[in-house]
């Protein structure tokens, strides 16, 4: 990653706006100021739109204020490149478990295993690449059959050689001062006229050991495939939690999505290098901290089915944040796996089933919930009851119901009950007209009555039922008031009936 | 072929030409309405799916949903969604046209966005393809613009579903891209069914399809077993106990 200095300052996505911008072109002018870091007082790493300005590697801090002195200034931070790099590895390892870091900024992953699942070389090259362009900095892809070779070439700018062969040949070609040990040496190397790597390899081996150590051969040998090599390998910790600080005070919930895409892709390489699958994840904002500080808010979701994917999780993310109104600028975020279970890998049937499979539906369903909230997608959990709003509960659609528990609740014989297909959420009080109900047109009872009395423990409802027919020919389920209870009446119930009938409408049939 | 059979019958060429005098043939698959005399105006004999289907009615709560009950029957094997109902629906009752409880899922829509918001439902819902039908209600006065109602539809197009938008009457006069609409009246034991649009002859007069409420639901007691008076024959009781 030859930008990782400044780029942890400002990363690609931050400064070209919506993330998905120029490819991996060198665009990391932040907007209106140019990018400059900074080591012992001089520039080691500038942005493209510092160099227009004239700004060049090795210049002073004077100089570089001189020629532009909107130019913002950084100091490197060798912590801040190591977290970065860290990031990167364990976003690569979902493509291979074998991930290392290595001197000078890069990483080294042995894809020799991972070729044919993720679709050959370029494939995962591509894949690679994206997952970098997310994560927000440049970087220089070498495929190598060795990995000092691999290395070598990612130095020099990348490339691809799937042979010993060829990769020798480009070696060859590569300047001598790109070995870490050969640096020290490079005058003396420029003076015996040994510039490339090749001119390197084809000097008398006792004597470059004699007079340049054996770091040098060892280097060179390991190049080329004669020695093997020792990695330390990146081992996945047990629990995932993933901070990023923010570069500016964010006040809108959208701006986050790329903060937040770039910790989800850590975790899908934390996930799949420890073969796990995520249930329940949580994002915290963090908020101003000092004086005005506030407590971070922090967003839950809960998945149905467990999933070590992150686009679907990406789309959750995208709804719920689009959703979310920020009390205060948001400075941080910070990504945990708060549940986790064993992978189960999906079972694959012979045709694909028409419609997706029940993952499918589920994911769907989630993607509803998380824009339109949980108690607006809703099932349904009918209730033995004789009242019937009671009756015709609904819950939100990740309860999980039982089969069995559905079927205790349903009456033997559905057919049994006379129930409108809409219920109205509250009965309306009906006027009379010659003393009939009337609603648009009078009513004309079509059944015979059903007697609801029930809820003398809650609500009590004494109600008789009819499904009346409006001149319109439309169906409606009307109730009829029992007056019970009325003081002075109790015992002679006829009298408080008549005395005045109510009715209200309580449904349609659709 | 020859030409002669060109020019007498050219429906021949291609299964998307018809005769204005009769029914199209269908392009995608149909499910039966579960009403004959429906079924055989309808060209592909059915509903079809992965289409907007624009259904009109004069209010809700006139047997809309027995007119459509044999086809959510047969789809609802997979999830139906009722997407923004006029009222909240009855399990129960659904549960009785043959829905189970457990395959339907009910969408509101809250707050000020509730209408892009049903909108991008609808929409999701029929791109992912992983339900058997979708009823959607649009009851605002002012209708929904050609190209939302486009975009609908082509959202039907990416799947199988079953697409019924249920809308005010006063939206067939507006235009709209979906390949069959009705509109629906209330009449005497039954629906009136006019068809605003369809792949087919111009019908100007409405289909009455009988659709009454099952009788159960009207005379739901049974009737009692009564023990039956002994037969009286004539002159077997005294004339002095009649007197």
């Amino acid at each position: 990653m030859p930008q990782l200095p400044l780029e942890v300052f400002c990363p690609n996505w931050f400064s070209d706006g919506n993330g998905n911008g120029n490819g991996n072109g060198n665009g990391n002018g932040n907007g209106n100021s140019a990018g400059v870091v900074l080591e012992h007082e001089r520039v080691l790493a500038l942005s493209a739109l510092a160099a227009a300005a004239g700004v060049q590697i090795g210049m002073r801090r004077g100089g570089v204020l001189m020629l532009h002195p909107e130019a913002r200034l950084y100091e490197r931070s060798a912590e801040r490149e190591a977290e970065a790099l860290h990031a990167v590895a364990m976003a690569l390892l979902q493509y291979t478990p074998l991930v290392a870091e290595a001197e000078e900024a890069t990483l080294l992953i042995d894809i020799g295993a991972s070729l044919r699942l993720f679709g050959g070389i370029r494939a995962l090259c591509r894949g690679v690449r994206a997952n970098l362009r997310a994560l927000g900095f440049t970087g220089a892809l070498s495929c190598a059959p060795t990995a000092r070779g691999a290395w070598l070439l990612a130095r020099h700018g990348g490339g691809r050689s799937a042979t010993m062969a060829s990769l020798v040949r480009r070696l060859d070609r590569l300047p001598a001062g790109l070995l870490p040990p050969a640096r020290p040496f490079a005058a003396w190397f420029d003076g015996i006229g040994c510039f490339t790597l090749g001119d390197l390899r084809h000097l008398p081996r006792p004597g470059l050991q004699r007079r340049c150590g054996g770091a040098l051969l060892d280097m060179l040998d390991a190049a080329h495939g004669m020695t093997p090599e020792l990695f330390d390998w990146i081992k996945a910790p047990a629990t995932f939690s993933a901070k990023l600080d923010l570069f500016d005070r964010v006040e809108h919930a959208e701006a986050l999505l790329f903060g937040a895409h770039r910790l989800l892709l850590q975790m899908t390489g934390w996930l799949c290098a420890r073969q796990l699958a995520v249930g329940r994840i949580r994002l915290q904002l963090e908020h101003e901290r000092g004086r005005v500080a506030r407590a971070p808010t922090v967003l839950e979701i809960v998945l149905a089915e467990p999933t070590w994917r992150d686009e679907h999780l990406l789309r959750l993310l995208r709804e719920r944040l689009a959703k979310q109104v920020l009390e205060a600028p948001v400075i941080g975020l910070c990504l945990e796996a708060a549940q986790v279970q064993p992978m189960a890998p999906p079972s694959e049937s012979l045709f694909p089933e028409p419609g997706g499979s029940e993952q499918d539906q589920l994911r769907m369903l989630e993607l509803l919930v998380a824009r339109l909230g949980p108690d607006n997608v809703l099932q349904a959990a009918p209730l033995a009851d004789y009242r019937p709003e009671l009756a015709n509960a609904w819950v939100p659609v990740h309860q999980q119901i039982r089969a069995a528990a559905h079927a205790v609740q349903m009456p033997l014989d559905v057919l049994s009950l006379p129930r409108p297909t809409w219920l109205l959420a509250k009965p309306i009080a009906l006027l009379m007209r010659n003393d009939r109900p009337f609603y648009g047109s009078p009513l004309k009872m079509a059944s015979t009555p059903e007697r609801i009395e029930a809820g003398w423990w809650s609500q009590s409802q004494t109600r008789d039922y009819f499904i009346a027919e409006g001149q319109d020919h439309a169906h409606y389920w009307v109730y009829r008031e029992r007056l019970i209870g009325v003081p002075g009446v109790v015992g002679v119930p006829g009298v408080a009936e008549d005395a005045a009938p109510r009715w209200f409408l309580h449904g349609l049939f659709g | 072929m020859t030409l002669h059979q060109f020019i007498t019958a050219p429906q021949a060429l291609h299964p998307s030409l018809w005769l204005a005098s009769q029914l199209a043939h269908a392009s995608t698959r149909c499910v039966d309405t579960g009403h004959p005399t429906l079924s055989s105006q309808l060209p592909g004999g059915g509903w079809p799916t992965g289409t907007l289907i624009d259904l009109m009615l004069q209010q809700s709560g006139i047997g809309e949903l027995r007119l459509l009950r044999p086809a959510l029957a047969a789809a609802a094997r997979r999830r139906i969604v009722l997407l923004q109902p006029p009222h909240p629906p009855q399990a129960l009752a659904l549960a009785a046209l043959g829905l189970a409880p457990s395959q339907l899922i009910w969408i509101r829509t809250s707050g000020t966005s509730r209408s892009s918001d049903a909108l991008w439902a609808a929409e999701q819902v029929l791109r992912s393809g992983s339900c058997g039908a979708v009823l959607f209600w649009q009851n605002h006065a002012r209708g929904l613009c050609t190209a939302t109602l486009r975009r609908l539809h082509l959202a039907a197009h990416s799947g199988e579903t079953l697409f019924f938008m249920l809308r005010p009457l006063a939206a067939a006069q507006d235009s709209s891209p979906a390949p069959l609409r009705l509109s629906l009246r209330p009449a005497p034991g039954g629906l009136d069914i006019e068809f605003v649009k369809r792949r087919g002859p111009q019908r100007d007069t409405p289909l009455f399809l009988p659709l009454p409420l099952p009788p159960f639901l009207l005379q739901r007691h049974a009737t009692l077993d009564r023990a039956l008076f002994a037969p009286v024959t004539a002159r077997s009781i005294l004339p002095e106990l009649v007197q």
